[in-house]
């Protein structure tokens, strides 16, 4: 039993928020690598969520949920081509492929992962001020 | 005599709401975590638990019935989805369905200690 209610809900919430911030530094970034790690210009990585049932032994109805980072995929849309044969990774037409990475898409997948981040914050919060409430009573 | 305090059907009834309390925060904190999940429907305390609370308390012997009362979670199939991908948590109404459940349980825990005080007030004669 934890004495502060739904914590360790949150707490997988808190680190499958964090990962997605973490990717969207990434993604950032790279915005200009023309060449990654397999000689090809960067794919932007995308998040996706799933949700973990957390079992209790004895008890009936419905479980609670947390919830975790299911997958990183690649975005495999094509990036940008653009001329620029004085670039060191420009083929032979001269044109060379960009990372398909947005930054508005990115800024926003900001701010929304830190929303939900604050969100999940001020749960705890809240499940902190409740253990601290029951742990006045009788005073 | 302790019995009339902790066997009064106001001081049961406070404790097993806050039982109840405890595990809306739960559902709550899973329904936040869960907010961008696809398909995810939300939890809340089962509705029947309310009604047979009211059952009980009119029953011959409240005290007991009312102990072993359960609350439990269900998903709420009320909550209708308006989203394309099927989950049906609004963050709004979760944040401050939240809120309301905090005031609740200050509410309960300040109830219990003022039935407790009241208990030590009658045992040493003074407050405090």
């Amino acid at each position: 039993m934890n004495l502060i209610s739904g914590i360790d809900v949150s707490a997988g919430a808190l680190n499958a928020q964090r990962t997605r911030l973490d990717i969207v530094a990434q993604n950032i970034a790279n915005a200009q690598t023309t060449r990654a790690a397999d000689g090809q210009p960067y794919q932007r990585r995308v998040v996706s969520f799933e949700s973990e049932l957390l079992k209790k032994q004895g008890v009936p109805g419905a479980s609670l949920q947390s919830v975790k980072v299911a997958q990183i995929m690649p975005d495999k849309t094509p990036g940008q081509r653009v001329y620029d044969p004085q670039h060191p990774d420009a083929g032979a037409d001269g044109m060379v492929q960009l990372p398909n990475v947005n930054l508005a898409y990115e800024m926003v997948d900001l701010i929304t992962a830190t929303r939900a981040y604050e969100a999940n914050l001020s749960v705890v919060k809240n499940g902190r001020q409740m253990a601290m409430k029951a742990l006045e009573i009788g005073k | 005599m302790v019995d009339p305090i902790f066997q009064s059907s106001n001081y049961q009834l406070a404790r097993k709401l806050l039982d109840a309390s405890v595990l809306r925060q739960n559902a709550i904190a899973s329904n936040i975590a869960n907010a961008e999940t696809p398909g995810y429907r939300r939890l809340d305390l089962a509705p029947s638990f309310a009604s047979e609370l009211r059952a009980r308390l009119t029953s011959s012997m409240p005290g007991e019935s009312i102990t072993e009362l359960k609350p439990t979670l269900v998903e709420d199939s009320r909550a209708r989805s308006i989203r394309p991908d099927g989950n049906s948590v609004e963050m709004e109404s979760e944040l401050l369905e939240m809120n309301r459940n905090s005031v609740d349980y200050d509410f309960l825990t300040e109830l219990v200690s003022r039935n407790i005080k009241q208990l030590r007030l009658a045992i040493t004669g003074r407050a405090g």
